[in-house]
């Protein structure tokens, strides 16, 4: 689960293959990853040609299309920034707890739940403070309540040895009826029209990057990116994270506390998937309504397995996915296809990656 | 009375298609190999059975079809995880993620058709009797199905030599190594055979339960299954009874509502979840010790032994 | 299948015999390793005979090759005159040949007749009743007792190998090759284990029996084959034509003198409080059986005492019971007069520990050798936020140096190591801790002799810089010939305890299977 750790800082690099390896031999398998990786990636997208082609689609209208309406528009492109933002927070999610060899299914409902506090937040306080006063509430609020949702599945596992992939995966349905529940009932705005709440006021929205749709979500995540990539890769903590991913037994005989380390990489993922459904909340939607940040949780989950759940390559991963929403939904617009149908694209270079992007047979294990 | 009876009827109806998953499952688990994918082979099932009955009228083939299409979604699980050694988490959610795509890409055409569903037939005799009639024998074919299959799936597991063998692939696989067996195609049948399984199930939902199909209709009664299957302690005559429990949490929304109580149906929706939580928190510890072997490992992430 | 049991063995027969297995050079290198070059080895039916030589000489490379596990890189393999090349263990099964691994490869969760019924050939339906009476009608045949219906999760080491024994039997071998089937047993076991070797020779069987102890070889081998760096040294002679000095030079490449420690009382140790202390001491086993059941017992500082016992008797839960890392039902554990109930407040009074299963315990994956010198169960040090590597460098260096394990570079992925190597490295950092107990499970396994002397000596010298060494050992020389008292478990029981002076292999022996003789 856990990746390569980083280099001690003042030491040199560990190096990554045997020292007798010679250079050209490490050029050798730079060179035959990126052939696997092109194959598995070019292998994928034969794959949905195909599927495009048995629905009478021309494939490569398809993707020029999808292209064009994705890329070539200055909106399009924010946004993908949008998107991508609350997708780098919850990935960060899985990113953490994978550090511990753990496996965090459960952002779809932490995002939820933090979303949900933040909106709670925003409606008891109402107009009484200034509009930053509220964002900073929100956030935490969203960050705690998204650490607890996390922190039931982290009691569960560490006090009843319950696996944590499955009551976080159970817990997203629970999360899911708890939105329903508030927004069809209590914290309905409108008895007559569509379920929903009351739209967050603007001094509480989040403020958009100068000249751009933007808002400020992505400096939020990226932020996150650098103190998560410092916290796991430089630190004790990450240092200790990595020792108990690795071997828990290990990590129990060297004294480490594995509990506190475990539950403490959970609670950080919920915190960090809690945060983005505050800024899917406060920067995107504003209201809560049903289907809110449907699929960010399990999208963000692929897109950590997509970066092998280092905190970097987690902003490309997103960025791929968040290109590929995009594009679904232009996909619906322009060919009548499904915005759902992209969910094949990502499940095709999903397992493109996880089954052929590794020589090792036990990459993943 | 007729609550309770309403509800265990229910229970038996609702809780085919997770019962049937769970069999997945179980078969799958106790290969050694969990898959989160279940919800996805019940989806693509549900669709495939839909489809299937829908042109050829027979929901017989139906059902086939919804087997044949969970166990394909299910074998790229086992080419994933079995012989290219992923993570089983991973590879798992990717092919839910595949199945919504896939069944919203095909499904599309399908939605509000009508098709020829399978029909209740009352058992002659059995049918009459007071309540266990009215829960049991007044119901589907397939749900006549499932009460040979539970039984012949624990014959196969516990009596012929197949089940020996994808017992000991869960149990110590350098077993099946010593003697001569291809650990890989025993865990990729059992995950196949699972995945056909789970794909009954769905198309039970869409041909014989709910008879429609509509985008990501199974909502969660796949990682229900997945649940089940810890708690039932891999045993399949448990794997049923978890099952009724929670169709019959299902079916208490509808008679409830019925009957004109005004209780909020979210309130209802997320019993079977936190059921499952509950159920979780009080057995977990308890039956994980009853959990194969190389099971256990990839619950606590331990590494492959080589 | 039964068939092949109630066979009438090949008769006894004299050199005129064709050979059941004949193995002529023999090579297998994994890249630099040279595990076997021209190996030679062949086994007469009705004879016993010993596979010697010490870890790493390349025994087991030998024998996975002629189970068809590994195919080797030239030679050639003879199977009764006619030439054979086994490409698996179902193909070596299939030429006569069985083998009872010393790690026995049984099925725990399964019952002893699901364990044979994996491995014979039959129908597609388990007929277990059918299949029990059989493996009964076997077992009284070879005098082998088992329990056909019992799971083998609940059956004691020695069972388990009979079972392993009557499984090959019953799939029809000619030939059984048993690696190290001792180590796991009381002496009274072992002599009950040579009985039947020694029944199935009469009958004709080839019997390979892989061991490192000359008195063995001297109680049941007929002919013996020495193997040493990957070669052959001695092959297929008459043990009685060799004295001891000579066999083990065979083995080792020269004269190792016995060890013996002075058991001399440490000065200044008297008076302060047990390095360990355990007092009516109760524990529950991984499956909530009770594992433990009343130890007490302790170690002084300066004072080594050794643990003997048949495997799977409590050893391992009395090592995780000293080190804080299994919480005890009842009973009190002192380290140094503090009571320890967590791994930290052991490693804190000055516990370190050589785990039983240092792959399982120890190896964490990815990480390399320096990263694991930083877990020695201290507090990492720190640097700034992060951690201190040019001190745990430094630090790594001189343990190494100290110790003289001489532990693989400290850059490389300790996953990637072989066992000894793995083991070098824990020892390194274990017993290079100033500490004021030692809990020593098998601490020279996977080491090769030279290894295992330093070991001992470390050991030692620890002890004279006044620690408690609690060290668990299946080889009861070695105990003997070191500790100052030896601690007997029976069923998580102490069935006694020995000072040095009343040492005796008999008398050890029967307290491990219970002591009531």
């Amino acid at each position: 689960m856990t990746t390569t750790l980083p280099a001690p800082r003042s030491e040199a690099p560990l190096p990554v293959a045997p020292p007798e390896a010679p250079a050209s031999d490490r050029g050798a398998r730079l060179a035959q990853a990126t052939v696997r990786w092109i194959a598995a990636l070019g292998g994928a997208f034969l794959i949905f040609s195909a599927l495009l082609i048995s629905k009478n689609a021309n494939p490569l209208t398809v993707y020029t299309d999808a292209w064009n309406s994705t890329f070539a528009r200055q909106q399009s492109i924010e946004d993908i920034v949008i998107k991508m933002a609350p997708f780098v927070l919850a990935a960060l999610a899985v990113v953490v707890p994978a550090r511990a060899g753990m496996a965090n299914v459960g952002g779809e409902g932490q995002v939820i739940i933090g979303a949900v506090a933040a909106c709670g937040t925003a409606m008891a306080v109402g107009d009484a403070l200034p509009g930053v006063t509220v964002m900073v509430l929100m956030m935490l609020a969203g960050m705690v309540a998204g650490a607890l949702w996390a922190g039931i599945a982290g009691a569960m596992r560490l006090l009843l040895k319950v696996n944590e992939a499955v009551t976080t995966l159970l817990l997203n349905y629970v999360a899911l009826d708890v939105l329903l529940f508030l927004i069809y009932q209590p914290w309905r705005a409108d008895p007559t029209g569509q379920p929903a709440t009351k739209e967050l006021q603007t001094a509480a929205k989040l403020p958009l990057l100068a000249g751009t749709t933007v808002n400020v979500g992505i400096v939020i995540a990226v932020i996150a990116v650098v103190l998560v990539w410092i916290a796991l890769s430089f630190t004790t903590w990450g240092f200790s994270l990595s020792v108990v991913g690795g071997n828990a037994e290990a990590a129990r005989r060297a004294g480490l506390p594995v509990a506190k380390l475990l539950l403490s990489a959970l609670l950080v993922g919920g915190a960090l998937a809690g945060l983005a459904g505050m800024v899917h909340f406060a920067g995107v939607e504003y209201k809560l309504r049903p289907g809110f940040g449907a699929q960010i949780g399990y999208t963000a989950f692929l897109a950590s397995w997509l970066a092998r759940h280092k905190p970097i390559p987690v902003l490309l991963a997103c960025f791929v996915f968040a290109a590929l929403t995009v594009a679904g939904d232009s996909l619906q617009l322009d060919a009548g296809l499904p915005a759902a149908t992209v969910n094949i694209l990502t499940g095709l270079i999903l397992i493109a990656v996880l089954g052929w992007t590794t020589s090792t047979r036990k990459a993943n294990s | 009375m007729s609550l309770v009876v309403d509800v265990l009827a229910g229970g038996v109806r609702g809780g085919t298609s997770i019962m049937y998953a769970g069999l997945g499952e179980t078969v799958s688990e106790r290969s050694g190999v969990i898959n989160l994918g279940t919800e996805g082979a019940m989806l693509v099932g549900a669709l495939a059975g839909y489809a299937v009955t829908a042109e050829t009228g027979s929901p017989w083939i139906g059902a086939l079809g919804g087997a044949a299409a969970g166990a394909l979604l299910a074998s790229i699980h086992a080419l994933l995880v079995v012989v290219r050694k992923a993570n089983q988490f991973a590879s798992g959610l990717t092919l839910l993620f595949l199945a919504l795509g896939v069944t919203s890409f095909y499904g599309s055409d399908y939605v509000g058709k009508s098709i020829n569903p399978f029909t209740k037939w009352d058992v002659p005799g059995l049918s009459d009797i007071p309540w266990i009639g009215e829960i049991f024998f007044q119901n589907d074919p397939l749900i006549y199905v499932s009460y040979v299959a539970v039984p012949l799936i624990w014959f196969v597991l516990f009596r012929t030599r197949m089940g020996l063998l994808v017992r000991t692939a869960g149990e110590r696989s350098d077993s099946l190594t010593v003697n001569g067996y291809s650990v890989e195609r025993i865990r990729s049948a059992a995950v196949i055979a699972g995945g056909a399984l789970s794909g009954l199930g769905g198309a039970h939902l869409s041909i014989a339960y709910a008879n429609a199909w509509f985008e990501n209709m199974v909502v969660g009664r796949g990682f229900i299954a997945v649940a089940l299957v810890i708690f039932a302690s891999w045993s399949p005559l448990r794997v049923m009874g978890g099952a009724y429990l929670f169709g019959s949490a299902l079916a208490l929304a509808p008679a409830l509502q019925a009957r004109g109580y005004g209780v909020n149906q979210f309130a209802l929706d997320v019993i079977p979840f936190v059921l499952t939580l509950l159920v979780l928190a009080v057995l977990g510890k308890r039956t994980l010790a009853a959990a194969p072997d190389e099971l256990k490992r990839v619950f606590e992430n331990a590494p492959a032994k080589t | 299948m039964s068939e092949a049991v109630l066979d009438e063995p090949p008769a006894r027969s004299a050199e005129l015999a064709v050979p059941l297995l004949s193995v002529s050079k023999f090579t297998k290198h994994f890249g630099e390793v040279k595990a076997n070059t021209d190996v030679d080895l062949d086994i007469l039916p009705g004879e016993v005979h010993a596979l010697v030589g010490e870890n790493g000489a390349g025994k087991s490379t030998l024998l996975k090759m002629i189970y068809g596990v590994y195919t080797p890189d030239s030679g050639r393999m003879l199977v009764e005159g006619a030439e054979v090349r086994p490409g698996s263990p179902a193909d070596a099964r299939a030429l006569g040949i069985g083998m009872v691994f010393q790690d026995l490869r049984l099925v725990p969760a399964f019952t002893v007749v699901e364990n044979i019924a994996l491995s014979m050939a039959g129908g597609q339906f388990l007929r277990p009743d059918a299949l029990a009476k059989q493996i009964d009608e076997a077992s009284a045949k070879h005098g082998l007792r088992v329990h056909a219906k019992a799971r083998v999760r609940h059956l004691s080491i020695g069972e388990r190998q009979r079972v392993e024994i009557l499984k090959v039997l019953m799939t029809g071998a000619r030939l059984v090759i048993l690696d190290e089937p001792t180590s796991v047993l009381a002496p009274q076991e072992v002599e009950a284990l040579f009985g039947v070797v020694r029944h199935l020779r009469d009958l004709g069987f080839g019997v390979v029996i892989v061991t490192h102890k000359i008195n063995e070889v001297r109680a049941i081998a007929d002919r013996v084959t020495v193997l040493r760096g990957g070669r052959t040294i001695l092959q297929g002679v008459i043990p009685s034509d060799y004295t001891n000095t000579e066999l083990i030079e065979a083995m080792v490449g020269r004269a190792v003198s016995d060890l013996v420690a002075d058991r001399a009382p440490v000065a200044g140790a008297a008076g302060s409080a047990p390095a360990l202390e355990l007092v009516g001491v109760r524990a529950n086993g991984d499956r909530g059986n009770e594992a433990l059941k009343g130890i007490t017992f302790s170690v002084a500082p300066g004072e080594l005492v050794g643990v003997a016992g048949v495997a799977g008797s409590g050893q391992r839960e009395l090592c995780e019971v000293a080190l804080g890392l299994r919480s005890t039902t009842s009973g009190a554990v002192r380290v140094c007069g503090t009571t320890t109930g967590s791994p930290r407040a052991a490693l804190k009074a000055g516990a370190v520990s050589v785990p039983e299963d240092p792959v399982a315990d120890t190896v964490v994956s990815r990480l390399s050798v320096l990263e694991h010198m930083a877990l020695d169960g201290r507090a990492l040090p720190r640097k700034r936020m992060g951690l201190n590597w040019s001190m745990i460098r430094s630090r790594s260096e001189k343990a190494n140096s100290a110790l003289g394990l001489k532990m693989a570079p400290l850059h490389r992925k300790v996953s990637e190591l072989s066992g000894g190597n793995i083991q070098r490295v824990v020892l390194t950092r274990e017993l290079s801790l100033d500490s004021t107990l030692v809990v020593a499970a098998y601490p020279s396994r996977g080491l090769d002799v030279l290894n295992t002397r330093r070991t001992q000596e470390i050991l030692l010298e620890k002890r004279n810089a006044s620690a408690g060494i609690l060290m668990i050992s299946e080889d009861l020389d070695e105990l003997m010939s070191i500790a100052d008292r030896i601690v007997v478990m029976h069923d998580g029981h102490v069935s006694g305890i020995l000072s040095a002076d009343e040492f005796d292999r008999q008398r050890i022996g029967e307290l491990m299977l219970g002591g009531a003789a």
